[in-house]
């Protein structure tokens, strides 16, 4: 285990070495920040963060696969990855170390939106139940997220193309839900339904722990880091 | 000399990509304390070889140990008593070189303890403490190199495997390598890959010669030029004119070529016989007996460049493993 937060440590202060990890933060920072003020913070409106909760699927979208792109693709193109698998750590130390550098980083993308939760106070009484429970949404998506990304990185030395195939397959996720159900036979217009990620974080965000949405989210989580085990292990075979 | 247990061994050593048969039944054992050499040519399954002893890739057959762990069923036993320095020596560039060896302390779990020493002691060994506070990627690429190396001994593992170790330093560093690498063989089982042969010669008590994932020949230095010693020559330097005559009539001998070369002065190259044996004193013998006056007289040993061609020559003759392809089986 302490193999696993060695790992977990030096791919999270790597972050901050690399002038990847503050781009990501600002783009976070500065689009909380611009929902915040201009769909939130004004007279008559609810002291919460309702707004940014429920459009954080669509900014997790695009900041998650760049949090995850390099995390094993640039281990493979500058050949550490040889180094790292002959280290004695198991392939799910490995993923788990990876894993919980990514979260820890988001953790520290969503220190920011503090701000805006000082300012609630100071102009309202904002229910704190409604904003962890919407804090809770965002980690759970954005654990789903970052271990397909994971698992995507596994996949290719090239960091855009991890990027790409992560934000494709949520994209086509909630696009089948949208656009697709009219013309799918039987069961899978409800496939398509309850596939699709943004009601469930819109659950999240005005204040409701539906059950079936951390099953939703935590399965993924466990199903991407399983895959990208085996993604790992398969390099002995080959 | 003790007995010296085997610190890495081979057993049918099998690994195929595909139906491409990259490592043939390879059976070798390391013992204590040697510097093994690994040669052989660009593409003979060298890399392959290495990386199933650290435990990269998974033998398809057949098992290797390392300090008696099973690399496939007991993989972390052994690889923490391994060192391994890869081929291009990678590294984290983002990272500073003391950072770096920390980081691989820890991931090998040396004791907080003893990290300090252990990290202390390799920036020494590998002349790193004027960069220690530098980022690698800042580095030229003999410094990476010693960042590699350093991170491979940090751990103080008992078994060290060197991918091309030396390239990219410059003639000073070599030599100083050597140095180190004789240091460490006092403490360590080396296993070193290269095909810089004059390095093999140097450093290497043992060779093994691989082509075409087999191993072609392996032993000594010593034992490995005797092995090819009917490729003897001896030559002799001579202004005598019948010298020839002499050498041509003496037993063991089977062609003399006379070249002159200044003067009167000239280079007889003699072929002896097969197991003629040493014919050094003999040729001497009669070249003073018979009146000749020459003034030097040497056996030409083969060198292992001159045993290294041969051998990749041989392998292409011998049905090759990998050139049984299966299509076509249908037709």
């Amino acid at each position: 285990m302490s193999r696993v937060m060695t790992l977990a440590g030096r791919e999270w202060r790597s972050f901050f070495l690399s002038p990847v990890g503050y781009i990501i933060l600002a783009i976070w920072a500065l689009m909380t920040g611009v929902f915040f003020i201009s769909r939130s913070f004004d007279q008559g409106q609810p002291a919460s963060l309702r707004a940014v909760f429920e459009l954080g699927m669509w900014m997790l979208l695009f900041v998650c696969p760049a949090i995850s792109m390099r995390a094993i693709s640039e281990e493979r193109r500058m050949g550490t990855f040889e180094l790292l698998m002959t280290s004695p750590i198991s392939e799910t130390g490995v993923v788990l170390g990876k894993f919980l550098a990514v979260m820890g980083f988001l953790v520290v993308m969503f220190l920011p939106t503090a701000v805006p939760i000082v300012a609630l106070e100071w102009f309202g009484q904002p229910d704190y139940g409604e904003l962890a429970c919407g804090y809770l949404g965002l980690m759970l998506a954005g654990a789903a997220y970052l271990s397909s990304g994971l698992l995507a990185s596994s996949l290719t030395n090239s960091q855009v193309v991890a990027f790409l195939l992560t934000m494709f397959f949520w994209v086509a996720l909630a696009m089948t839900a949208r656009l697709l159900p009219g013309v799918l036979p039987a069961p899978w217009p409800n496939v398509a339904f309850a596939a699709d990620p943004d009601p469930r974080l819109r659950d999240f965000a005005i204040g409701l722990i539906d059950t079936s949405n951390v099953i939703y989210f935590v399965s993924l989580t466990v199903f991407f880091l399983l895959a990208t085990v085996g993604s790992l292990a398969s390099r002995r075979w080959r | 000399m003790a007995d010296r247990p085997d610190m890495i061994v081979a057993r049918g050593l099998t690994k195929r990509f595909g139906k491409r048969l990259v490592v043939d039944a390879l059976n070798f054992a390391i013992p204590s304390g040697r510097v093994v050499g690994f040669l052989g040519p660009n593409g003979a399954g060298k890399s392959t070889i290495i990386r199933m002893i650290a435990g990269f890739h998974t033998p398809s057959a057949g098992t290797v140990e390392v300090a008696g762990f099973d690399v496939t069923r007991h993989p972390q036993a052994a690889q923490a008593r391994l060192g391994y320095l890869p081929e291009s020596a990678p590294s984290y560039t983002e990272m500073r070189v003391g950072e770096f060896l920390k980081f691989r302390a820890k991931m090998f779990g040396v004791e907080r303890a003893k990290r300090k020493r252990n990290i202390d002691l390799a920036v020494k060994r590998c002349w790193l403490e004027e960069v220690v506070k530098r980022p690698i990627g800042q580095l030229s690429k003999g410094f990476r190199q010693r960042v590699g190396l350093a991170a491979a001994l940090v751990h103080q593992p008992p078994v060290l495997i060197l991918d091309e170790p030396t390239v990219g330093l410059d003639p000073t560093q070599i030599l100083e390598f050597r140095g180190l690498l004789r240091e460490l063989a006092s403490t360590h089982t080396i296993l070193l890959s290269t095909h810089i042969l004059p390095e093999v010669e140097v450093t290497c008590d043992q060779i093994i010669m691989i082509a075409r994932g087999r191993i072609r020949a392996q032993g000594t230095l010593a034992e490995l030029t005797t092995a090819i010693d009917r490729e003897n020559r001896y030559v002799i330097e001579t202004d005598a004119p019948k010298a020839v005559q002499v050498v041509r009539e003496m037993k063991g001998v089977r062609e003399v070529d006379s070249q002159s070369i200044d003067g009167a002065w000239r280079r007889l190259t003699i072929r002896p016989n097969p197991n003629a044996g040493d014919l050094r004193e003999s040729l001497a013998a009669a070249m003073t007996q018979a009146n000749c006056s020459f003034r030097e007289l040497h056996q030409q040993k083969p060198s292992l460049e001159h045993m290294f061609i041969q051998m990749i020559a041989e392998a292409e003759v011998d049905a090759p493993p990998s050139a049984t392809p299966s299509r076509g089986v249908a037709a």
